[in-house]
């Protein structure tokens, strides 16, 4: 088959093959040979490629090639001045609020004079900015950034390795639990469009555990395209809890990709809550690789307009013993279109296998649109795995019920609409952060919670 | 409990490179050279000696397919076809259309009795009163041979022919529907039968008709190297109901065989077809060798408004299988409905499952498939149920369940939603899974053994399908059912 083999380039993949080009010698780590190389080799990978398209099975439903005519270019850190007024704006009150050490990345780049580094450090943490670990990598770093995977075959996992300027780097050390969580904060600037790619690295060695809230959100600046990786290890025994909120300007196009190793005996949850972005993608990769751990992903989407909104999931059970949950709801107003990916990979030795996956669309007009697509691969025999997927409008039933106990029709709608999503809240282990997203979906419908 | 017991006792007669129904009858064929060019389409049509414009219309179709490239995207491997290497024609000799089943080749009468296929008792039954009748159409290679029933059913109005008699009896009837459904620019399989198929069946129900038989086709590969391109069209018109059923068995050779067969359906207004298939090709001996690959196109189009269109089938054979049932329900009101078991067992691999595509209003679907693959076998279910802007309140339901027995193969399940209109309420459930530890302890407890335990275990998991099918195969599927799993456990 010639579907990867380029016949012709598109003017944005143009575009980016030149943004590496201009940019080669002054991107963090160019000194590196190893860096260099790294850099050469995903861009090879990207060229091969292309940007992915409809006749990539895996991308059958969020054109990118056809929806990228131009490529901003790569941000330039102007140190814009953030205080608590633009984060508020930017997040919304309860997350810009949210009790956490702070790690904040404006334009590409960390801010070390918003982020707690010095703070987290105390707490045990070791952490480093991408630019300065891409200097001279340590030797874990350099194992992560070139394992095998998603990496050698996901175009925009290969563009983000050869651009990637801005992220943090944070390893907890064995047995480390942090008193608070961490919040990655993802912001903009104000200035002209510009293309940002990030890259953060999580390792948690032996028994680690934290929660780590990432969210996106905007300063203002008039055009984004955003491909934002974070890369995580999860040691023997450790537990992580990765969070994410996503509200960045209807402009925007959000390329997300979670790429997640499992030890064993450990855990992780993953969250995801997207009301931003014109074209938003977020794919997530899971892989267990050591027996008795488990791992929870699941999120919400809502979304209006002419948002679309694409998530692809990816759960790779490769040895026996682990346990998979996944739970998606999305809610579609206005031409809104909903997408839901979901995998589940059982390879042929991973018997004693439970994966469960669950995606739930609801349609508020006539004019939405929700692609699913939730797939099985089972190569084991002893296994329990099974999906679901539904889509609908609202149950006339519940609302009559609910009008005829005296509720307005608005109301009665909103609170309905609030169950739906909420029901995924419930995976969010922190009080704090499910509060603060039953506030975010109350904004999004506009009413009032008490 | 019989019914079961007679499983187990068949499954200890039959070993896995005894194919029941490997046997090559020798007839003397007329088969046409090797490889396909302009010239072996104009020689198909030629000995059919059909009208100008069907030459005309195979031809565009071959024309198509030279430009066409090979679908790749299925869950199956396979060794490259060469197309230039395999017969496109073979007739059996006696092409002068017998006038009674005492004409027929008697060597071809010993096949199809070797095949189980009931001709004569059938002329018995029809003379029964209140017995069930069955209208048989057996396609011998690619031409058909003999038609039995002909006159009763020509008394309710219905035309049960094959394709080729059709052409020179009912032109306008096939000239209308003849790739409507299918076109021949489809895909690349459908477009290769249309350039180059060589017969098949054709039904017509007249208005209002219910037909008073359950029409019924038995075809075998025979010929050694022939490609097998069926083509069946059926036509129910307002207010008809037909039930076609379709049985296929293989004698079993070496070389891998080619079968793309195309099945248009149009169901007119109020009209329902009831289309049920058993196939059981030759799947390849039990290293994989040999084995029928099966690229088949199915759609059914439910073109009036509460028209129905139900596909149940039954895949244990063949080596390879690639095969789509759909229904289009433009129809207002139009319902559609998939019912089916696939079981791989061996290096068999099957990649199978519908479409149901819903364009009318308040239009419905249903869809319960069951997968079980056991031995070296990959078994996928992949399917599509969209609802297009106009079909509001449309309603989808689908079950796929899978049933893995042995830790060498695997099974797959790859569904598409396509929700275009809010009112869609579409409703998609999966699960995989082994038989129970528990069940299985539970029916051994009761003295059954464990191939016993496992042939009522998957009988009762294929159930909800097997009631589907009409009575004739239902005893027939689940002997096959069990055959189809021989081996497997232990």
């Amino acid at each position: 088959m010639n579907l990867s083999v380029q016949q012709f380039r598109t003017k944005a993949e143009q575009e980016l093959l030149d943004l590496y080009t201009k940019a080669e010698k002054t991107l963090p780590g160019a000194g590196n040979p190893f860096v260099a190389d790294l850099r050469e080799k995903a861009l090879a990978t990207y060229a091969r490629l292309g940007l992915p398209h409809r006749r990539i099975e895996a991308w059958k439903y969020t054109d990118l090639r056809a929806h990228l005519e131009d490529v901003y270019p790569l941000a330039t850190p102007r140190g814009a001045a953030i205080g608590a007024n633009e984060l508020e704006a930017a997040l919304g009150k309860a997350i810009a609020d949210f009790s956490a050490y702070r790690l904040v990345i404006v334009e590409g780049e960390l801010r070390d004079d918003l982020s707690d580094i010095s703070a987290l450090k105390d707490a045990g943490a070791v952490i480093v900015s991408l630019a300065e670990a891409l200097e001279s990598p340590p030797e874990w770093l350099k194992q992560t950034l070139s394992k095998a995977g998603p990496r050698e075959d996901d175009a925009v996992f290969a563009l983000n390795t050869a651009l990637m300027t801005g992220g943090v780097i944070l390893r907890l050390p064995k047995g480390l639990t942090l008193d608070k969580p961490i919040h990655l904060i993802h912001l903009d600037g104000t200035g002209d469009p510009a293309t940002m790619v990030t890259r953060n690295v999580i390792m948690a060695e032996e028994g680690a555990s934290a929660t780590v809230l990432e969210s996106y959100g905007g300063l203002g600046m008039t055009g984004l395209q955003r491909n934002a990786v974070t890369e995580i290890e999860i040691g023997d025994k450790a537990a992580i809890h990765h969070i994410k909120f996503q509200r960045e300007a209807v402009e925007t196009t959000h390329l997300g990709i979670w790429l997640a190793t499992i030890g064993a005996d450990a855990r992780y949850d993953a969250f995801q809550v997207s009301t931003g972005a014109l074209l938003g993608r977020n794919q997530i990769y899971v892989g267990f690789d050591g027996e008795g751990s488990s791992t929870d992903v699941s999120g919400a989407c809502l979304m209006r307009g002419r948002q679309h909104s694409d998530t692809t999931l990816v759960v790779e059970h490769r040895v026996p013993s682990c346990v998979s949950r996944e739970l998606f709801k999305v809610v579609l107003d206005d031409h809104a279109r909903g997408i839901f990916q979901g995998k589940v990979i059982v390879a042929p030795d991973a018997q004693k296998t439970d994966g469960k996956q669950m995606a739930n669309a609801l349609l508020l007009s006539e004019t939405a649109e929700f692609d699913s697509k939730p797939e099985l691969e089972i190569f084991a025999d002893d296994v329990v795995c099974g999906h679901g997927a539904t889509s609908g409008q609202m149950d006339e039933d519940l609302l009559f019920y609910l009008e005829s106990r005296g509720l307005p029709e608005a109301e009665a709608r909103a609170m309905l609409i609030q169950a739906f999503v909420g029901e995924t809240f419930e995976c969010v282990d922190n009080e704090a952060l499910r509060e603060a997203f039953a506030g975010v979906s109350a904004d999004w419908l506009g009413v009032q919670v008490e | 409990m019989p019914a079961v017991q007679d499983t187990v006792e068949r499954v200890k007669e039959i070993d896995v490179d005894q194919y029941k129904y490997g046997f090559v009858t020798d007839i003397e064929s007329v088969t046409a050279p090797k490889g396909l060019n302009e010239d072996i389409v104009r020689f198909i049509s030629a000995k059919k000696d059909e009208p100008e414009w069907l030459l005309e219309w195979r031809l565009e179709a071959f024309k198509r397919w030279l430009t066409m490239q090979e679908p790749e995207w299925a869950n199956v491997q396979y060794p490259k076809i060469d197309f230039q290497d395999l017969y496109y024609y073979s007739a059996p000799k006696s092409t002068e259309g017998p006038k009674s089943l005492d004409d027929v080749d008697p060597d071809l009468l010993e096949t199809y009795k070797k095949l189980g296929i009931p001709l004569r008792e059938q002329e018995v039954l029809a003379g029964v009163q209140g017995a069930p009748k069955v209208a048989v159409d057996a396609v011998f290679d690619s031409v058909s041979v003999v038609t039995t029933f002909k006159e009763e059913l020509a008394k309710a109005g219905v035309i049960f022919c094959s394709i080729s008699e059709a052409v020179k009896n009912h032109p306008e009837m096939v000239k209308r529907y003849l790739g409507s459904v299918v076109p021949s620019t489809d895909n690349f399989y459908a477009t290769l039968n249309s350039a180059v198929f060589s017969d098949g069946s054709f039904v017509y129900v007249p208005e209002g008709v219910r037909c008073p038989m359950e029409l019924s086709t038995y075809f075998r590969i025979n010929a050694e190297q022939t490609g097998q391109f069926e083509r069946t069209l059926i036509i129910a018109d307002k207010g008809a109901y037909v039930s076609y059923l379709e049985g296929c068995t293989a004698p079993m050779r070496d070389e891998n065989q080619l079968h793309a067969a195309v099945v248009e359906l149009v169901a007119l207004e109020d009209a329902e077809i009831k289309y049920s298939t058993v196939q059981n090709w030759y799947p390849g001996n039990k290293d994989g060798k040999g084995g029928i690959f099966n690229f088949v196109t199915k759609r059914g189009d439910c073109r009036g408004d509460r028209s129905k269109i139900s596909w149940t089938q039954v895949e244990t054979g063949s080596a390879i299988t690639w095969k789509y049932p759909s229904c289009i329900l433009r129809g207002d009101g139009s319902r559609g409905e998939f019912y089916s078991i696939a079981i791989s067992n061996g290096y068999q691999q099957i990649d199978s499952g519908t479409k149901m595509i819903h364009l009318g209003k308040n239009t419905s679907s249903r869809i319960i498939s069951k997968g079980i693959a056991a031995g070296h076998s990959n078994n996928t279910y992949r399917g599509l149920v969209s609802a297009h802007r106009r079909a509001s309140n449309a309603r989808n339901f689908s079950v796929c369940d899978s049933l893995l027995i042995g830790d060498k193969c695997g099974a797959h399940t790859v569904p598409y939603l396509e929700a275009k209109n809010a009112s869609a309420t579409f409703e998609h459930e999966a699960t995989t899974s082994k038989i129970s530890d528990d069940q299985l302890f539970y029916c051994l407890s009761r003295g059954l053994s464990e191939e016993e335990a496992v042939a009522l275990i998957v009988n009762g998991f294929v159930r909800d399908v097997l009631q589907h099918l009409p009575m004739e195969f239902m005893a027939e599927t689940q002997k096959l059912i069990s055959i189809s799993l021989e081996g497997s456990v232990g």
